[in-house]
């Protein structure tokens, strides 16, 4: 890891004539090692649709989270970038702890209440030890927040934290952009902590808009003068109007490739590129087939679209672009130097891109 | 002036509604209205002349064009019209995109196929005018000369255009015996003065997806010409070819080289929304993208696959005629410029136009209210 550069020059000056910059240094994953298959997701009565066509769409495995609480995993991924690099936990100055699901940022709904813990009787079957329990004790129970319980959790003495929470599968790169705002315009602050997790209610249906959810939780430290993954640039659009994911889903289909086509087109102009300098995008993990229509649509052939992962891991939520970025480098697929494109889309409703430089 | 007296089909549809307007107060004519026997068209007859006080009587017969030569009337009926009739106007059919090809065979060539037998029938026929599409061109492209016909072994993007194309092969075999215009229409989307749409067709009806959010991409090149026109200019050629009787064969009732390109269309269609629904843009809806055949294909069918009915349906009305799009043409206007010479008849930029159609398909809700 890099240690902490002096400041040069001024935040104010344009992000491109500056001499510094933050990126993406490294990336962890925790993935829960239960397994299950359409077929066996089917029988279990968690798929409202039809398994052939999901199957059609690309995926065939999820994750499933069993006893991992979303900060289980969360504190997984977290531990195991700490392990795999030589990181100064005392040098994260910001944890962005970005999640998509109301429930994975609400505690009282996330977490047995003290009631229900003290009425639980060892064996109950109804409420297993970190179920949700939908009951609220105290009002203070609405000010217990999990940012913040991880920074306690995995002892970041000098994090500040900040959570995420209203932008669905897009949280993360919302939680990238900040990360590099904030690098770039507080001279003290050299690294920041972005985390996403999500656990699916789990006896709820997993198919969302034709595409299968996993359980599964990222961590990235971005950093400035990160030597990969530079961020060149994130754009993020909202369309507030499709905010309500019941009532307007075809819709949403419907707004979903315009829009992306627009960011995607935009965020290449932004960086100064065409998709013919992207050496891989890095998509989140939705259906194959929409890949491949939106591949066609910004003119970028599917070899050079990392794909793999929706069929073995399907969509974990808001931590499939990270993941699939760390799949791709184990892969050997990139290079340094590389210009990649990571998009992603998530309910609110939101689409974001983003340009690294590998 | 001579007395004429003509026998009108499909006066109920979006041109029959037009030329009868401007036939029903001509001095020395009558008109005979056949109008679809158990409907409601005789109240639909008397709304379209609400405004205009005929100058001669405008009698609606009940009848079927499907019915044989007879066209489903009584001989007494059959007599005095074939007596009487010096003009056929024949804009009866369907106009349908989807319906089952044996139906629109029915409809638009065994109903041409008897109204030609009727016209044999009478002995004072002056001019028998038939209405056709410009689109009998199918998935041929490039420029369609009004001297062309069918598709050219192209095939047709819907069972309306094959039917049409069929029923062309009637007419210009009829046209040694009989004084003949063959009158091929191109999209007609409304009038040009008051934006009145009478007959909502696949073109509205791709409006109303594209201000509902429902229109996500169309088949297409940017700057290929999407050909429109309003109901007054067609009803203003067809009755001048009508008095006039020009050499025989086809004419096209068509924008032409005035025709507008798709992406402007589009841009005028969202900048109109915008304009006459301002609340509209809150809706933050993207312009449909343009797309190829192919990329435009895979979604249809991801869409089928994934079994979301609205959606569906939505892809289904629009891949209808929106295939069309994929095959760009121009429809050559030559002869009916010729034939319009000195006339002051001339089509217009359907830019001029087509915004006042998209305000009344938005103050009608699409014909569900009276504007």
């Amino acid at each position: 890891m890099s240690k902490r550069q002096p400041l040069t020059e001024s935040p104010l000056q344009p992000a491109r004539t500056r001499s510094y910059h933050a990126g993406i240094e490294a990336i962890a994953e925790y993935l829960p090692p239960r397994m299950a298959t359409l077929r066996e997701l089917d029988t279990a009565g968690l798929l409202a649709g039809s398994a052939e066509t999901l199957a059609s769409f690309g995926f065939r495995t999820v994750h499933l989270a069993g006893e991992e609480s979303n900060l289980d995993m969360a504190v997984a991924a977290v531990e195991k970038l700490f392990a795999e690099n030589d990181i100064d936990r005392g040098e994260i100055g910001l944890v962005l702890y970005a999640t998509a699901l109301s429930s994975s940022s609400t505690m009282w709904n996330a977490e047995p209440t003290r009631r229900a813990k003290r009425d639980q009787q060892p064996n109950d079957s109804n409420h297993p030890a970190r179920e949700p329990v939908l009951e609220l004790d105290e009002v203070a129970d609405l000010f217990r927040y999990p940012a913040s319980q991880l920074q306690s959790e995995l002892d970041l003495p000098n994090a500040s934290v900040i959570g995420i929470n209203q932008l669905g599968c897009a949280s993360i790169f919302a939680a990238l952009r900040i990360a590099r705002a904030m690098i770039l315009a507080e001279e003290d602050l050299k690294s920041v902590l972005c985390v996403s997790a999500d656990k699916f209610p789990p006896s709820r249906q997993r198919d969302l808009i034709y595409n299968v959810v996993s359980d599964g939780a990222c961590a990235a430290l971005v950093q400035r003068g990160a030597e990969r993954n530079r961020i060149v640039e994130c754009t993020h659009v909202t369309k507030g109007a499709l905010w309500d994911a019941g009532s307007l889903e075809n819709e949403i289909l419907a707004a979903y490739f315009p829009t992306a086509r627009t960011l995607i087109e935009r965020t290449l102009e932004k960086a100064g590129l065409t998709i013919d300098d992207i050496a891989l995008v890095i998509p989140h993990n939705v259906s194959l087939r929409s890949w491949e229509i939106l591949g066609r649509l910004i003119g970028c052939p599917p070899e050079r679209i990392y794909t793999e992962n929706i069929s073995r891991v399907g969509h974990t939520v808001a931590s499939d672009t990270l993941l699939n970025l760390r799949r791709a480098e184990e892969s050997g697929l990139i290079a340094r130097g590389d210009f990649l494109l990571l998009f992603t889309f998530g309910y609110g409703l939101n689409w974001a891109c983003m340009v690294v430089e590998h | 002036m001579k007395r004429r007296s003509v026998l009108i089909t499909g006066a109920t549809g979006a041109v029959g509604s037009e030329l009868l307007r401007r036939l029903a107060p001509g001095p020395e004519t009558t008109v005979s209205a056949l109008v679809r026997r158990g409907g409601e068209r005789h109240g639909e007859i008397a709304s379209i002349l609400s405004d205009i006080r005929p100058a001669a009587g405008v009698s609606v017969v009940a009848g079927d064009i499907c019915a044989g030569p007879t066209l489903g009337l009584s001989p007494e009926a059959v007599a005095a019209l074939t007596r009487h009739t010096t003009h056929i106007v024949h804009c009866g059919g369907s106009t349908s995109f989807t319906l089952p090809l044996s139906e629109a065979r029915r409809l638009n060539v065994d109903g041409t196929r008897n109204i030609l037998e009727f016209a044999r029938c009478c002995p004072s026929l002056e001019s028998a005018a038939f209405f056709s599409t410009v689109y009998v061109s199918g998935r041929r492209s490039g420029t369609f000369a009004e001297s062309d016909h069918g598709d050219a072994g192209f095939g047709f993007v819907n069972t309306y255009e094959q039917s049409k194309a069929e029923m062309e092969a009637l007419v210009r075999a009829a046209m040694d015996e009989l004084p003949i215009l063959l009158l091929r229409l191109s999209t007609v989307v409304g009038d040009s003065r008051t934006g009145a749409v009478r007959g909502f067709n696949a073109i509205h009806h791709a409006i109303r997806l594209l201000y509902n959010g429902l229109a996500p991409m169309i088949p297409g090149d940017p700057g290929e010409r999407v050909d429109i026109v309003s109901s007054d200019f067609v009803a203003d050629v067809a009755l001048h070819l009508i008095d006039n009787q020009p050499a025989g064969g086809a004419f096209h009732l068509a924008g032409g080289a005035e025709a507008s390109t798709l992406d402007d269309l589009i841009g005028s269609t969202v900048d109109s929304l915008l304009r006459f629904r301002p609340a509209w843009r809150k809706r933050a809806i993207e312009r449909p993208l343009l797309v190829d055949l192919d990329t435009y294909e895979l979604f249809v069918r991801s869409v089928e696959e994934t079994g979301n009915e609205v959606l569906r349906s939505a892809t289904r009305s629009i891949q209808s005629f929106a295939c069309q799009l994929a095959h760009p043409k121009l429809f050559d206007t030559g002869k009916t410029s010729e034939a319009l010479s000195g006339s002051g008849i001339a089509p217009r930029s359907s830019l001029d136009f087509y915004p006042r159609v998209v305000r009344y398909c938005l103050e009608s809700n699409w014909g569900l209210q009276q504007c």
